[in-house]
């Protein structure tokens, strides 16, 4: 036993010894060569010199590198040929589509009219008022991608599926847990609506625009860029301010429990702050006062109307000048 | 064959020898090669809203009914006007489209830079250097671009150089005939640079920081060259501020009848940019080569600046001119002292300078990386610096104004970092060919984000068809032709989807999938 120990400890120092020595020789050959290196050193300019010339070569087949590869990145016709016929087959009332990165808005040419396309930086905070799906379209390889929207909607799905690859397309499909899906949409009802200022009927001068005091004051249905986003809204604007409450009362529907909208400033015309008061057969229901700043939500509570079928008024002020985009739903 | 190959090139050779043993020639040659390639190109670009503001001046013809409203809200300086009128007239009666007519005028600037730039690289670095700085300058999708349009940045760049390239020459010629009449031309060429855009003026300012420094110094010109004397620099700077002024009088009507009202709103800043808005427009819309052979000659010339500001060697003045006349540009770009315009065009006139100091690097670079084939090596990194960049020309033009770099990842990179994709509503030619193709006859179109001068400028060259109308709002509109910026407002859009009840363009044009363009149209509009 004891024999076989010794035999052991000798064998592990022979090991030892020949590690250590394998050690030294590999560190006394990487000193030689460093002081070797150090002692043929090129000046320094030289040095740098070679480096800017690599750097130059590596910079240059890099560029033509990426320069070559760009369009294998980026979606061909035929791409967004097979994205078109997969919504046209798949996509149901109530589906969107949002692109990623937000400047790819040939889905607007491409896809089908049925569904609409967003294309925004951010939809955190966002309505989606009536999407109950989103499909995403991303260029995945394009250069610069985030997933930054994907994972703004997926905090906001009940379920998603695996993306599907068309060519460079990925399209994925989230379904929005809490879609918002309004009883009535106001700014769609504008052109069957009686608007008046003061007591003064306003002028029916287009589909769904109104002149009010010889034209002093416009109100329209618009889409108005509020934040850089699009906005389906009323627009009422008066350079010269209103003068008197302007009254927009909608053709009779089924009041819901809480009327829900937004102001913000339509294109580059400012003003406000807005009072918009609920009015129901002559008695006002609540009111808010919004700034007309950014797209700012306001809600008014009209639970103890809620299922009545009646005409339903806003009645909208403004102390000053004034240029408001101003959206309005009424939620069940 | 082989034989009248071979005496082929030899004749190619002796004819390039010639050519290239002369500073004039290499300058004259450049000019005219610059002058005949910018001149065929000339016609392609689309007309931004600066661009219209030039050429509405030069052509009575494109000023609508909204003329005065037209009008920029400051007084513009004139010779970007004069000189576009000056060749649009005779031209355009020769048959050459009104447009391309107007922009001869920036093409002879851009002949004059390419001839100025190799006089001073020449006078600077030798012979490879003159023969290399232009192309580092002018193989740059934007400074091409630049050298195509009316607007008034190349010529100022052009005049810049050659106000500098005087200045050295006033300054350090041993004849006195020589730098008396190098003063008098500094002075001119100062007072067209006056006239070509306002703040040219801080130009006085560099160069005279330029003489203190070498004074305090004591830095000395290179050898073979005079060292500048004090009187001498004095007497080109006291040229330049009184002939300066007076030039720009000259030209300028406007200052006869309100002197002090239009200088006082010519020369006022302008809004400051952000912090660093220069450098990063910079770092994004000039080639990754070329932004490389930049930024490694500034280094060296601010190295070799500040090793002979501490061992008096030779050379340091003109590193120290070189490098003040381009971060001069940016500077001024940087306090709101440059007019806010689109991409680089506001600092453009430090380019050629940066080109100088590229040139010198790369053949520097060879020289010492490797001396016994520096020639060679030389010829390669020109090579690898330009063909990347020269792939970029000709992936990008017509529509230079849109090109961003492979830092930038392109245009689509640069869309998704919020850069601008066009300068001032200028894409809009390229969805002419379509809308004259499948607009309805008669159709009224609404030009969004386009210059109605701009409109009319491509109805009078035949580029729309002469049936299309304008219309000024959506409302009145059968079609819409949208330009997209990405950066700014997008509301006449949204009006025109409200309008025309689609948010579905009918056509688009799209630069590696980055919308430049958007065409809607109501239905029955669009065949």
């Amino acid at each position: 036993m004891s024999e076989l120990r010794v035999l052991r400890d000798r064998a592990v120092a022979a090991a030892r010894e020949r590690l250590a020595g394998a050690l030294r020789d590999s560190v006394r050959s990487t000193r030689a060569a460093v002081t070797w290196a150090w002692v043929h050193r090129p000046p320094l300019a030289r040095a740098v010199a070679v480096l800017l010339a690599a750097a130059v070569a590596v910079a240059s087949a890099a560029s033509i590198l990426f320069q070559a590869r760009l369009p294998a990145r980026l979606p061909t016709p035929l791409d967004w040929a097979a994205a078109h016929a997969l919504l046209d087959r798949d996509a149901r009332p109530g589906d969107a589509v949002a692109v990623t990165p937000p400047w790819a808005e040939r889905a607007r040419e491409i896809l089908p009219a049925s569904v609409a396309v967003l294309a925004q930086r951010h939809y955190a905070g966002e309505d989606l008022v009536g999407v109950r799906r989103v499909w995403v379209l991303s260029l995945a390889e394009a250069p610069r991608f985030t997933w930054e929207v994907e994972l703004e909607l997926l905090e906001r799905a009940s379920r998603s599926e695996t993306p599907l690859r068309i060519g460079s397309l990925e399209v994925t499909r989230y379904d929005v847990a809490f879609p918002t899906l309004p009883a009535a949409f106001l700014p769609d009802r504008l052109g069957r609506a009686a608007v008046s200022i003061g007591d003064v009927r306003c002028f029916h001068s287009a589909e769904t625009r109104f002149l009010c005091g010889g034209g002093a004051v416009e109100v329209e249905r618009s889409v108005r860029d509020v934040g850089g986003v699009p906005r389906p809204c009323v627009t009422v604007t008066a350079p010269a301010g209103l003068g008197a409450a302007i009254v927009i009362e909608f053709p009779a529907g089924r009041i819901g429990r809480t009327l829900y909208g937004h102001a913000g400033p339509a294109g580059t015309e400012r003003g406000g702050p807005v009072h918009v008061a609920v009015v129901l057969d002559g008695e006002e229901i609540g009111s808010a006062e919004v700034p007309v700043e950014a797209w700012i939500p306001f809600r008014v509570d009209m639970t103890r109307v809620a299922g009545a079928v009646k005409p339903i008024s806003l009645v909208i002020t403004s102390p000053g000048p004034l240029g408001v985009c101003l959206d309005a739903m009424v939620l069940p | 064959m082989t034989l009248a190959w071979g005496d082929a090139i030899a004749r190619v050779r002796r004819a390039g020898s010639w050519l290239g043993a002369s500073p004039g020639r290499v300058a004259l040659a450049w000019a005219a090669a610059t002058f005949v390639a910018l001149a065929l190109l000339a016609g392609s670009p689309g007309i931004s809203r600066d661009e219209a503001v030039v050429l509405t001046e030069a052509d009575a013809a494109l000023r609508g009914p909204g003329a005065i409203a037209e009008t920029v809200a400051r007084p513009v300086p004139p010779l970007a006007s004069e000189i576009a009128t000056a060749t649009h007239a005779p031209l355009s009666r020769l048959g050459i489209g009104h447009v391309r007519a107007a922009r001869i005028g920036t093409v002879l600037f851009a002949a004059l830079l390419s001839a100025a730039l190799v006089l001073l690289a020449w006078e600077l670095w030798g012979r490879t250097a003159a023969l290399l700085a232009p192309a580092l300058f002018w193989a740059v999708p934007r400074h091409l671009h630049a050298g195509l349009v009316a607007t008034p940045d190349l010529a100022l760049a052009a005049l810049w150089v050659a106000t500098v390239l005087a200045y050295r020459r006033a300054a350090g010629a041993p004849e006195a005939s020589v730098r008396r009449r190098s003063a008098l031309q500094a002075g001119l060429f100062f007072g067209l640079a006056l006239a070509a855009r306002a703040d040219a003026w801080i130009l006085l300012p560099l160069l005279a920081a330029h003489a203190a420094l070498a004074r305090a110094r004591r830095l000395e010109v290179r050898a073979g060259a005079a060292e500048p004397r004090l009187g001498h620099v004095r007497s080109v700077l006291v040229a330049m501020a009184v002939l300066g002024p007076l030039v720009l009088v000259a030209l300028w009507p406007w200052l006869w009848v309100s002197p002090l009202a239009t200088a006082a709103l010519a020369f006022t800043p302008h809004p400051v940019a952000p912090w660093g808005h220069s450098a990063r427009v910079t770092l994004f819309a000039i080639p990754a080569t070329v932004l490389l052979a930049y930024a490694a000659g500034a280094a060296h010339a601010a190295v070799r600046l500040i090793r002979s500001a501490r061992r008096r060697e030779a050379g340091a003045s003109d590193d120290a001119l070189v490098l003040l006349c381009a971060a001069g540009p940016f500077a001024a770009a940087a306090l709101g002292i440059a007019p806010a315009a689109g991409g680089i065009r506001p600092w453009l006139h430090a380019m050629p300078f940066l080109a100088l100091l590229a040139a010198r690097t790369l053949l520097a670079c060879a020289r010492i990386a490797w001396p016994a084939r520096s020639a060679p090596l030389a010829a390669s990194l020109a090579v690898l610096v330009l063909w990347p960049s020269l792939r970029a020309i000709g992936h990008f033009h017509p529509t230079g104004s849109s090109a961003w770099n492979e830092l930038a990842g392109g245009a689509p990179g640069a869309a998704s970092l919020g850069l601008e994709r066009q300068d001032g509503g200028d894409a809009a030619a390229a969805a002419l060919a379509e809308v004259n193709a499948r607009a309805r006859d008669g159709a009224r179109i609404f030009w969004p984000g386009s210059a109605p001068a701009a409109v009319r400028a491509f109805a009078r060259d035949g580029r729309l068809r002469p049936d299309l109308a304008v219309a000024d709002s959506p409302d009145d509109a059968d079609l819409a032709v949208v330009t997209l910026d990405g950066t700014g407002s997008r509301d006449p859009e949204y009006r025109t989807w409200s309008a025309f009840r689609t948010a579905r363009p009918a056509a688009g044009v799209y630069l590696d999938e980055v919308p430049l363009v958007l065409v809607y149209a109501r239905p029955g509009a669009w065949r």
